[in-house]
């Protein structure tokens, strides 16, 4: 096997350990990154790259993934509900030595209030249709969920993909979650 | 001869040195720290956004003394905490300052042993009062042009006679702003008899959303604040306010602009009912609702 070939194989599997203090959430993240396509391992020392829930409890001898934790001298700084696409993206770029952080993160910190641009708000009815393409639902499917026309919905989709910037659904959802956090108040 | 460099550098450390008693070092755990201003002699002042959520910390005071401080109240809406050291610490008096555009400004750190680290850079902006996403109450919009590192949020900022103009914090983006010392004098002796600072609450989760161009001219406004939940229980769920409902306005003032709204939930609001107009069922109808106090976060 050819240097080249080993080392996509290893990058395709990473070893990665996991550290959680809350068991399911542990559970939940092991078969996250299974399903990715990786191995988890119980020795940290021997692991390509460690994702801990939260702030890891000793000085990281691998390369850590922390999802919400402190530590933002770390490579991998994503925030605690971040999703399987990811954290699994995380993983594979801070195995192979760089740093990640999410755009959201770079809002921390003691910030004003929020105001928001009127014309790029989306409808209620948008919102349940962003809330269908989130669920992976097709345009079809979203049409029987919502019990109106294809062509409606075709027409809804389009709007939310241009009041959010986004090219293609994937990107509709994340930007919908970023916007989400700005344009939601707690009252 | 003249030595206007030395002089300025002189100047510098002897403020340094000067401000030293009133840094103190907030520990928790392994070689982790923030720094916090020592207010008076039983009270330290820090940004709450830097303090983990427990109740009781190390405190290293300027001549290195450790003691253990507790937590005695918490505002995430100005970022300020108070901790209560159980020793009595040495202080000096806190003369406070106004911040200007372009004064010099000395981001004051606590070393973690008892000593200080300073910065120096210029008021960057100083501009009117602000409501953070908290929905606190700002005087100033101050920011420097300092770098600082985690552990010296916390500290005291001054200016070029010495006086302090605020406490450091971290803004958005790694900017480091300071919450003025009014807004300090303010929240502190709240925090000190009530542990908190008391907000008006509804008990809901708000979306901002554009209302839809069927109903826009029955609502006479293009935007809404559509409630995603309510928390069981709370005052909303009490006076029947339901997931879907798009509040239009609050005792009258459009919901418009969130920090419009905000101002309706200090403390003086709690006990008090508030009218919301909203979209419910393609109708606008007005709900009369209570709003009681947010319970601790």
């Amino acid at each position: 096997m050819s240097l080249l070939a080993r080392n996509v194989e290893s990058l395709a599997q990473l070893r990665v350990a996991i550290h959680a203090t809350d068991p399911s959430r542990g559970e939940s993240l092991r078969r996250l990154v299974v399903e990715a396509g990786h191995v988890v391992v119980s020795d940290r020392n021997s692991a390509d790259v460690i994702l801990s829930d939260g702030d890891f409890p000793s000085p990281a001898i691998r390369p850590t993934v922390t999802l919400g934790g402190t530590a933002h001298e770390l490579p991998g700084v994503l925030s605690r509900n971040a999703n399987s696409q990811q954290i699994d993206a995380a993983l594979r770029a801070v195995a192979v030595g760089l740093i990640v952080r999410s755009p959201d993160l770079t809002d921390i910190g003691f910030g004003s209030m929020p105001e928001h641009d009127v014309a790029l708000l989306l409808t209620p009815r948008e919102l349940e249709i962003l809330s269908a393409i989130a669920d992976g639902d097709t345009n079809k499917a979203i049409a029987r969920r919502l019990n109106i026309s294809l062509h409606t919905v075709k027409f809804h989709v389009e709007s939310v993909f241009r009041k959010l910037g986004a090219r293609t659904r994937t990107e509709a959802v994340a930007k919908a979650s970023e916007r989400r956090r700005k344009e939601t108040i707690k009252l | 001869m003249t030595d206007p460099l030395g002089q300025f550098s002189g100047a510098l450390t002897a403020q340094v040195e000067a401000t030293k008693p009133v840094v103190a070092a907030i520990r928790f755990g392994h070689e982790r720290y923030v720094t916090g201003i020592v207010w008076s002699s039983d009270v330290i002042v820090a940004s709450e956004q830097s303090l983990p959520r427990r109740d009781e910390f190390e405190v290293v005071a300027a001549d290195g003394a450790v003691t253990a401080a507790k937590t005695g109240g918490r505002d995430s809406s100005t970022n300020i905490a108070v901790l209560r050291p159980q020793a009595q610490l040495a202080s000096s008096s806190i003369t406070t300052g106004e911040a200007r555009a372009g004064a010099i400004a000395i981001a004051i750190g606590a070393d973690g042993t008892g000593g200080a680290s300073a910065r120096l850079g210029i008021v960057n902006v100083a501009g009117p009062e602000w409501h953070s996403s908290r929905g606190g109450l700002i005087d100033r919009r101050i920011v420097l042009d300092i770098r600082l590192a985690r552990s010296e949020e916390g500290g005291p900022v001054l200016d070029a006679a010495g006086h302090c103009i605020g406490m450091s914090t971290f803004g958005p983006r790694g900017q480091v702003l300071v919450i003025p010392a009014a807004t300090i004098h303010r929240i502190v002796p709240v925090l000190l008899r009530d542990g908190r600072v008391a907000r008006g609450w509804l008990g809901v989760t708000l979306h901002a959303v554009a209302v839809p161009d069927a109903l826009r001219e029955t609502a006479n406004q293009p935007s809404g604040l559509m409630v995603m939940s309510v928390v069981e229980g709370g005052p909303a769920a009490q006076a029947g306010i339901v997931a879907g409902d798009i509040i239009l306005s609050v005792d009258g003032t459009s919901t418009h602009r969130f920090r419009r709204i905000t101002r309706h939930f200090g403390s003086d609001s709690i006990g008090r009912k508030a009218d919301l107009r909203l979209i419910r069922g393609g109708r606008v109808i007005t709900v009369k609702t209570p709003i009681a106090e947010r319970p601790a976060a």
